[in-house]
């Protein structure tokens, strides 16, 4: 099934005649049905690795691969979910999750059913004929979520997709997510400034150096959590208690720093 | 947001395909006329076209040359556009702040907008004969509601707080006029002044075109009733050109004021 | 009804007294510059009813009309999809951006001596020069609202597997509607404009016609009529295509209707 490959991988970005180097080398192995945050400072390339798995970007060098296959271009089989929603303004909401569903061409009865299950799956209900600027920031974004979710997407990237939210309804979704991935686990990469995000979310969390973007680490959060039953608790900041949640958060933190030390601010 | 861009072309590709363009265009109309698929007195070949341009800058046409003519055109424009700018910035200022004024003077003006200002013309004709005041009067009828309404928005949108500031400071509503809404307005009112020199040079043409005894809409009015198509071409680059020069020296101010910060 | 609506009121009011008294007992304005109310409505009546110019005020406002009509419609059909395919397409963009730069400077008015030259003085001239007039606008705001459109929104679309067709119906279209609809409001002032210069340089029927005939007829009672007409016809089709604006982007949060 699927994985994300990055194979040797390189990004350089022509801007007013030189090079300009976003990513230097990354080499990662997604699994499939895994949970992959990326964490790094400002300028490291991390939305850029995730843009090339969605096909929106190309690498310089090297390859990138989902299920064995290299990135041609967008497409539903990897769903996106931006950070600014990308509602499109003019659909309702029903519209807005039913278009892709429209373009695979599934009949209209089957996709009634789907984008049902997907608004009750966001909490949705009674906001069908609703338009995206009569929602809130929250809400737009639980529509582009289910607007992902109706494809069944083998792959699932999310593109720091809580951070135009407050923090309240921030943590909200970040709970509403790990339901989800419980419900309906699939591979996700989930780009992310936040580390108590990528540490309560993810399976494994990688750590990005400062520009040109390079793995710094990989922290595998899936054995911790599997020993402590996390998975059991519901709430975030019951969580947060946990003494290794707090342990592998300072790691994080102390390994970005020593990447953000030699910026400017 | 940066602008949505779907391929990057190179400079190099873009300039090739701007050569094409233009070569084509260029090449489609030397072939039409000099084919003689479209009656050569209708369409003259570029090249006529620029000889008689040339011809045109020495010897004189409908009474002068062809830089007398703009001349002509130039100054009535100049007069007009100061006039309309001269009015109407500070009035739309005054009406962004005084919600009395605008609510004077406004649904007349609205009114009055809807008239094209070349519909003026024939008042103006009766009024002024062939005098200068005729097209001015027509210029200022089409370079002055961008004026006002530019400086009107420009005064009506600053931003609250800047206002609340000056407030708190004790300050006069003149100088809340002068020192707080000019400055902040100033993109908006030259962003108007773009548009209104654009109206104002078009209505001068229009206006030349009717009641004129020189400018270069006169002239192409008698190069029409001459049936001389190239001059009639010739004419109509220049007009072309100069409203160009109008338009790149304003777009300059603008630049120039955003590089202050102003906007 | 509300304080602006009331001073409007009596600003006009007031306007139309100060007209009635400066032209008609006090005469400080004389007749032969500007007429009095009285002047206006006699030359109305004549219009209306026995004619002038070679024709009754209703046939010239309907020549008129369907030529502004006529010509705004050809305009922004062409326009429109020109000005999409540009911003679209940064070929198509840099292939035909220089031809359009070349020929964008020259005013539409400065177009009618051509028209003339090539079509005569009648309806086909005009709707050339409205053409010319209309098109411009048309084809810039609806390019521009291509390419303000939000990359991530395009991004998305395709990230949805949306086929061409639908990418630029659904998507591309409504998207762009904004400034499509600011361009097609430009485009509508343009064609009135243009055809009533057109026709006060040569015409045979339509306001410009009264006009241009008032105007050698020395003639200011009619020559009002002819501007009023201008003014309420442009102010209506203006405010119907506002009305197309509203309802066709009901979707979105336009803060102030524009005027």
């Amino acid at each position: 099934m699927a994985a994300i490959t990055f194979d040797a991988v390189q990004k350089v970005f022509a801007r007013n005649g030189t090079g300009v180097v976003a990513v230097e080398r990354i080499d990662l192995v997604i699994a499939d049905k895994e949970f992959v945050a990326i964490v790094g400072p400002s300028g490291c390339g991390k939305t850029t690795c995730l843009r090339m798995v969605a096909g929106f970007e190309f690498p310089s060098s090297g390859a990138v691969s989902v299920d064995g296959r290299r990135v041609a271009g967008p497409g539903p089989d990897r769903a996106v979910v931006f950070q600014q929603f990308a509602l499109f303004p003019w659909k309702t909401v029903h519209d807005n999750i039913g278009l892709g569903l429209r373009n695979k061409g599934v009949a209209r009865e089957a996709r009634e059913s789907r984008i049902a299950r997907a608004i009750e799956l966001m909490n949705l209900q009674g906001y069908e004929t609703a338009f995206p600027h009569q929602l809130s920031g929250g809400m737009q974004q639980r529509v582009a979520i289910a607007r992902a979710y109706v494809l069944d997407p083998d792959v699932l990237l999310m593109d720091e997709p809580f951070g135009a939210l407050d923090a309240q309804t921030r943590v909200t979704m970040q709970e509403e997510l790990v339901r989800l991935a419980r419900l309906n686990p699939r591979t996700v990469l989930f780009i992310t400034h936040s580390v108590e995000e990528a540490v309560y979310l993810a399976d494994r969390v990688v750590v990005m150096s400062r520009r040109p973007g390079r793995v710094k680490e990989v922290i595998d959060v899936r054995s911790v959590r599997a020993a402590e039953k996390w998975d059991r608790i519901e709430r975030i900041e019951d969580v947060m208690d946990h003494e290794s949640f707090i342990h592998w958060r300072t790691h994080i933190w102390r390994s970005l720093r020593e990447e953000k030390s030699g910026q400017e601010i | 947001m940066s602008a949505l861009r779907l391929q990057t072309l190179s400079r190099a590709e873009a300039a090739a395909l701007g050569a094409v363009g233009l070569l084509s265009f260029f090449a489609i109309w030397s072939f039409l006329s000099l084919s003689g698929l479209v009656p050569h007195q209708f369409l003259p070949a570029p090249y006529e076209v620029a000889a008689r341009f040339g011809r045109l800058l020495l010897a004189p046409f409908a009474g002068a040359t062809l830089p007398e003519h703009l001349a002509s055109s130039a100054l009535r424009f100049a007069y007009g556009f100061v006039l309309g700018a001269v009015v109407g910035i500070p009035l739309g200022l005054l009406m962004g702040w005084f919600r009395v004024l605008d609510e004077i003077v406004s649904p007349a003006f609205d009114a009055l907008r809807f008239i094209a200002p070349i519909a003026w013309v024939p008042f103006a004709a009766l009024w002024f004969g062939t005098g200068i005041g005729g097209p001015i009067l027509i210029i200022f009828a089409g370079a002055f509601p961008p004026c006002l309404i530019n400086a009107y928005r420009g005064a009506r949108f600053v931003p609250r707080p800047l206002i609340e500031a000056a407030q708190m400071l004790g300050t006069s509503n003149l100088r809340i006029i002068v020192e707080v809404l000019l400055p902040a307005s100033t993109a908006s009112i030259v962003a108007g002044l773009r548009v209104s020199a654009g109206l104002g040079w078009q209505s001068l043409i229009g206006a030349e075109l009717i009641v004129a005894s020189t400018g270069v809409g006169f002239m192409m009015v008698q190069a029409q009733l001459d049936a001389s198509t190239p001059t009639v071409m010739s004419a109509m680059v220049a007009i072309g050109l100069v409203g160009l020069a109008i338009d790149v020296a304003l777009r300059a101010l603008e630049a120039a004021v955003r590089r202050r910060g102003l906007a | 009804m509300s304080r602006r609506s009331a001073i409007g009121l009596a600003t006009i009011a007031t306007l139309a007294l100060a007209w009635y008294l400066a032209t008609m007992p006090l005469e400080w304005i004389s007749p032969g510059r500007f007429p009095s109310p009285l002047d206006v409505w006699l030359a109305l009546q004549q219009v209306t009813l026995k004619g002038y110019a070679n024709g009754l005020l209703y046939q010239h406002i309907w020549h008129s009309l369907k030529l502004v009509v006529l010509g705004f419609l050809v305009a922004a059909g062409t326009g429109v999809p020109l000005g999409l395919l540009m911003g679209w397409s940064a070929r198509a963009e840099a292939l035909i951006n220089p031809v359009f730069l070349l020929i964008r400077p020259i005013p539409p008015l400065a177009w009618i001596p051509l028209a003339i030259l090539w079509l005569g003085l009648g309806d086909s001239a005009k709707i050339m020069v409205i053409w010319f007039a209309a098109f411009v606008p048309s084809v810039i705001n609806s390019f521009t609202g291509v390419r303000s459109i939000e990359p991530s929104v395009i991004e998305a679309a395709r990230m949805l597997g949306t086929p061409r067709g639908r990418l630029v119906r659904e998507i591309l279209f409504p998207a762009a509607a904004p400034m499509i609809f600011t361009g097609l409001r430009l485009s509508l002032q343009a064609s009135w404009t243009t055809l009533v210069a057109a026709e006060l340089v040569g015409a045979i029927y339509g306001l410009g016609k009264i006009l241009n005939v008032a105007q050698t007829d020395l003639y200011p009672g009619m020559i009002f009529v002819g501007m009023t007409c201008v003014a309420i016809f442009g102010w209506a089709t203006t405010r119907l295509l506002a009305a197309i604006e509203t309802r066709s982007l009901a979707w979105t949060q336009l803060a102030e209707a524009l005027p």
